[in-house]
């Protein structure tokens, strides 16, 4: 009976996960709405499986392998807005609430991160993952995670610093 | 890690953009509604349609084995109004029909781990391993001399079961 989920359990889970997910997966696909469709079809899943979200690394390597998967099922598309997005950098939805233009200027340092970087720096600090969950949802090593994670904060650092 | 305190603190200020309130209402309505549940991430017509061009390479590649061993089939029969009187020469034309296996190789040339799936009905994940492979096969004939290779390409994924957690 512990197991039984209502309805208040998986809003307060997703309230609190949720901009965090969507800011994990807007790292494949760059649309706001592209990202909201993944982030809907994993938790969905996820939820309906496990009732909880304990187990936050395979959460997130759902996210993961969902956004893949719609990248490679429209591999035509994705390569269109790709283009697109490398034309015109403006269309890019803003992903985090800015205060002031210093914070601007960081977000962008962190988009331009290599990916792997990226998605390690996205799940540790918005998300709140351990090194370990972080390893296990990207089948990596805990000491890689953590590596790829000091890697990304002294890129940020000398990007900063150069300002 | 203390050099990074500070790029840390300054990380952590940023707040990701938060959740509409269409796209809550819409995993709300999608969790209620039990017509929307979804099977599972990998569409089972992934596979099929990778078993299906694997069945094309292979049947492609018996067409091939077919039409070359023709070819070769004629050539001798040519030669036997040469040397027709040599009883030599039928021995090894009988030989030339045979085409015995001479090996067979699989190169694999590019690996890739696609993460964790649930695969069709199970409760467990499982890890996606996707092999891009060239094969090659080979058939020699020893009264001809003569050998035929076929090679194609091939993908394989294979599906690993973790356990622990």
């Amino acid at each position: 009976m512990d197991n039984v989920a209502t309805d208040k359990d998986w809003k307060v889970c997703f309230s609190q996960l949720g901009p965090g997910l969507l800011l994990f997966a807007r790292q494949w696909v760059r649309s706001r709405t592209d990202a909201e469709d993944v982030v809907q079809e994993a938790f969905v899943r996820f939820w309906r499986r496990n009732r909880n979200v304990d187990n936050r690394a395979l959460l997130y390597a759902t996210v993961r392998s969902i956004a893949l998967d719609l990248i490679r099922r429209d591999s035509r598309r994705a390569r269109r807005e790709a283009q697109a997005l490398s034309d015109s950098e403006q269309a890019v939805e803003p992903q985090f609430d800015f205060a002031d233009d210093s914070q601007c200027a960081l977000a962008a340092a962190v988009d331009r991160l290599p990916h792997d970087q990226r998605e390690v720096l996205v799940m540790k600090i918005w998300n709140e993952l351990t090194f370990g969950e972080i390893g296990a949802a990207l089948g990596i090593s805990q000491n890689t995670a953590a590596s790829r994670y000091r890697y990304a904060l002294a890129a940020l650092k000398k990007s900063v610093q150069l300002r | 890690m203390n050099d990074f305190s500070e790029i840390e603190n300054e990380l952590m200020k940023l707040r990701p953009v938060q959740l509409s309130h269409e796209f809550a209402a819409r995993v709300e309505q999608a969790i209620a509604d039990p017509e929307s549940r979804e099977g599972k991430i990998i569409g089972p017509n992934r596979f099929r349609i990778n078993r299906v061009a694997l069945g094309f390479g292979l049947a492609a590649a018996a067409v091939f084995v077919l039409l070359v061993r023709v070819t070769t089939d004629r050539a001798p029969g040519q030669g036997e109004k040469i040397a027709q009187n040599s009883p030599a020469v039928g021995t090894k034309s009988t030989l030339s029909n045979q085409f015995i296996p001479a090996g067979a190789t699989q190169v694999v040339y590019n690996t890739r781990d696609e993460g964790l799936h649930f695969a069709d009905g199970s409760e467990a994940p499982m890890r996606r391993v996707r092999y891009q492979t060239h094969e090659t096969l080979r058939w020699h004939n020893p009264g001809t001399g003569a050998s035929i290779r076929v090679s194609y390409p091939s993908e394989e994924i294979v599906l690993i079961p973790v356990s622990g957690q």
